[in-house]
């Protein structure tokens, strides 16, 4: 297999997983506390790049395509997601007036 | 493919197609269901004359259901048997619709009685020509049903409607005995068909015992007898047509179908249960008030009668130089069930036109003096009764003889409880014939009294020829071909101590009648011999007080016990348990939805966590 970068890397595998770990836990604790549902949304795909943050890592160390293939995928997903998602909230600003979580508890017993 | 095939096909769908046309676009014009239903039982009698005279018999049949490798077919067997049955079935059964076109005129529901008679033949046909046990089954199930619909037919009377549930269950009863039998006929032979039993079966006792047990329900035989009485509340042409004629001498039939699988020990069976009948039905009969009340107990008397002819089985006949057996059971039984057929009709058709002349009074107290002003009703009714007692030169007489010379071959003790029978039967029929045509008319309904029209003297006069005609051989060899055959003769002695035996019963009956009995207001009987009258009335009550305490003791205190154990066991712990449990578990895990994104967010942590820790291997 031929290296994708011919040259040796600064940093080592530890500290690329460091970034993604930290990016993922500013992402869940963002969804887990923030109030604009739009803020928690951005938290979303935070921590959906930290882990494609993590998977370019992998394949940049292994050695192997598989981890860049993951992120492709990964991209094209949440292009669609984007385009779903953001929609989704819009329409719901639309009817209640608001996108804060705490007032978004209609479904519940 | 045979050529007469599709006439037998004609002829059992005809009655359907009239039943549903009725059923579905004339209920509420009873004139056209009433022509409708009547051309269409004009039309099978003109079909089933056409295939007797044809003389091609035949049979096929179509797979219809298959299950692995049980299937069940249907079928048409149209053999000399079928030809005979199918000829009263059509023939009488016109009559009898022809009759209804008088007597229900003025009814209300004319377009549902004419529909009910219209399936009525449809089902009877049926079990004519089916020709395995299943499709016999099908239809037996169906005539039932038609039974229950047609007594029911004035279903605002509260009695009316307690005798059309009372046929149907206690037909419900000899039902399912003889679906047991079915059933145990198929296990053990691997098939119902007639013709594939007749050629090989296995022997067995239980088998023709449990389809005795259909018959018994159907041809109201004892202990199954308490229905027929009570379903006199229907409409006379019903009680003629089916609980006379047809419907009840189905279940000789259906005897007559499976001969081949009877041992002696069920006839042995067969022939008492017969006997008994007749003997107890001739008694009841005496102290009946109500004209159609004798006539049922009459019908149950020959019925009981038939049964106990086919149950004294087969005997060696001396023909020319060799001996040869013969079934003389069935031949004596559809001997007497065709000629009983004739005169039974005629005098259930007569009791209708009485009946409709006296407006409806039913009490032959209350007659009387009818001689003259119904003059036709009269003078068939008279042939009519000269026939079931037996006078010499009419078709009862020589079918009764056949059946007493057989009982006198086979069995005495039946022979002198047949003939015993047999001085009952003229006894009350003359009774039933003095006091309601001779004397004075007793009420101002008899002094009003007027004789039918034509549609309804016809169906009589006709009925009456055959009446005289419908013994010998030039006609009843005609109709029933190989099976008139069967009917035992008795030659030289045997034959003039039967002559002797049938004049004598019939003499002394017929005489002690009329002699006893004044036509009169009130029964002699009952003045005279006030213990026996009531002797023979609590004869009559015994069986329904019986069953009725059955019912309400016994049955009722089992169900009430099984009703306690469904509430509480069935009902309580377990359906409202279970929906407990699961309304409980429910209740709590309702907790879990709040409402609040964030919070569920820290389930799926929480549950992300578990799934890692499950996955490492942690517990």
């Amino acid at each position: 297999m031929i290296p994708l970068l011919a040259t040796t890397p600064v940093y080592g595998l530890p500290s690329y997983l460091f970034v993604s770990a930290l990016l993922f836990a500013i992402g869940f604790f963002g969804v887990l506390l923030r109030k604009n549902t739009l803020v928690i949304y951005m938290c979303l795909e935070l921590m959906l790049l930290a882990s494609t943050l993590a998977l370019v890592a992998f394949s940049k160390f292994n050695g192997t395509l598989d981890g860049n293939v993951f992120v492709f995928f990964i991209l094209t997903i949440a292009a669609a997601e984007v385009a779903v998602g953001l929609a989704i909230i819009v329409a719901l600003f639309r009817k209640r007036h608001t996108v804060q979580v705490e007032e978004l508890n209609q479904l519940k017993h | 493919m045979h050529s007469m095939l599709n006439h037998a096909i004609l002829i059992l769908l005809l009655p359907l197609a009239s039943a549903v046309v009725i059923a579905l676009f004339l209920r509420k014009r009873g004139a056209v269901a009433s022509w409708l239903s009547t051309g269409i039982a004009g039309a099978i009698a003109a079909i089933s004359i056409i295939l007797l005279q044809h003389g091609e018999r035949f049979e096929s049949s179509v797979e219809w259901l298959r299950f692995g490798t049980f299937s069940v077919s249907l079928g048409i067997k149209y053999d000399d048997l079928a030809a005979l049955m199918l000829f009263i079935v059509g023939f009488v059964g016109f009559l009898i619709h022809l009759f209804s076109l008088g007597y229900m005129r003025d009814d209300q529901a004319r377009a549902r009685f004419f529909g009910g008679l219209s399936i009525f033949m449809f089902s009877m046909i049926g079990i004519v020509l089916a020709d395995n046990l299943f499709m016999i089954f099908i239809f037996w199930e169906l005539v039932g049903f038609s039974s229950w619909l047609l007594i029911n037919h004035y279903h605002e009377k509260q009695s009316a409607a307690d005798a059309s549930k009372k046929a149907f269950i206690v037909n419900r009863v000899g039902d399912f005995g003889f679906l047991l039998g079915i059933i145990m006929c198929y296990w053990a032979n691997g098939t119902v068909n007639f013709t594939a039993l007749g050629q090989n079966h296995v022997f067995s006792t239980a088998i023709p015992l449990l389809l005795f047990c259909g018959a018994m329900g159907k041809s109201a035989q004892m202990p199954l007898q308490v229905w027929l009485p009570d379903a006199m509340e229907g409409p006379t042409p019903v009680s003629a047509l089916i609980h006379a004629a047809t419907m009840v001498a189905a279940g000789i039939f259906m005897l007559c179908r499976i001969n081949v699988l009877m041992v002696p020990q069920a006839l042995e069976v067969i022939m008492w249960i017969g006997t008994v009948t007749a003997v107890y039905a001739a008694l009841c009969a005496i102290v009946q008030r109500d004209i159609k009340k004798v006539l049922a107990y009459s019908t149950l008397s020959q019925l009981g009668y038939m049964v106990a002819a086919f149950g004294l089985g087969s005997i060696a006949m001396e023909h020319g130089e060799h001996k040869m057996v013969i079934a003389a059971g069935v031949g004596a039984a559809m001997f007497h069930l065709t000629t009983h057929a004739f005169f039974k009709a005629l005098m259930f058709l007569g009791s209708g036109s009485v009946i409709h002349g006296c407006h409806h009074e039913q009490d032959i107290f209350k007659m009387g003096g009818l001689r003259t002003k119904m003059p036709v009703t009269f003078w068939t009714f008279t042939i009519g009764v000269l026939a079931i007692i037996g006078m010499p030169f009419l078709a009862g007489f020589f079918s009764k003889d056949a059946i007493l010379y057989l009982a006198m071959e086979k069995n005495t003790a039946v022979f002198a409880l047949l003939a015993f029978t047999a001085v009952l039967t003229s006894f009350y029929m003359v009774r039933l014939w003095k006091i309601t045509f001779l004397g004075e008319a007793r009420s101002d309904e008899a002094k009003h009294a007027h004789e039918s029209g034509l549609v309804m003297t016809l169906p009589l006069i006709i009925l009456a020829v055959l009446s005289v005609a419908g013994g010998y051989a030039g006609v009843y060899g005609k109709l029933a071909g190989s099976v008139a055959e069967m009917i035992p003769e008795a030659h030289g002695s045997a034959h003039t101590t039967i002559l002797l035996v049938s004049l004598a019963v019939m003499t002394i009956g017929a005489g002690s009648a009329l002699f006893f009995y004044k036509s009169a207001a009130t029964d002699t009987l009952e003045e005279k011999f006030r213990f026996g009258f009531s002797a023979l009335t609590g004869l009559k009550e015994s069986f329904d007080k019986l069953y009725n305490y059955y019912v309400a003791k016994v049955q009722q205190r089992f169900a009430m016990v099984l009703n306690f154990l469904e509430q509480i066991v069935l009902a309580g712990a377990i359906i409202r348990g279970l929906a407990g449990f699961a309304g409980l578990v429910g209740y709590g895990a309702r907790a879990f939805y709040t409402g609040s994104l964030q919070a569920y967010a820290y389930w799926f942590l929480l549950g992300a966590a578990l799934l890692w820790a499950y996955a490492a291997g942690i517990f």
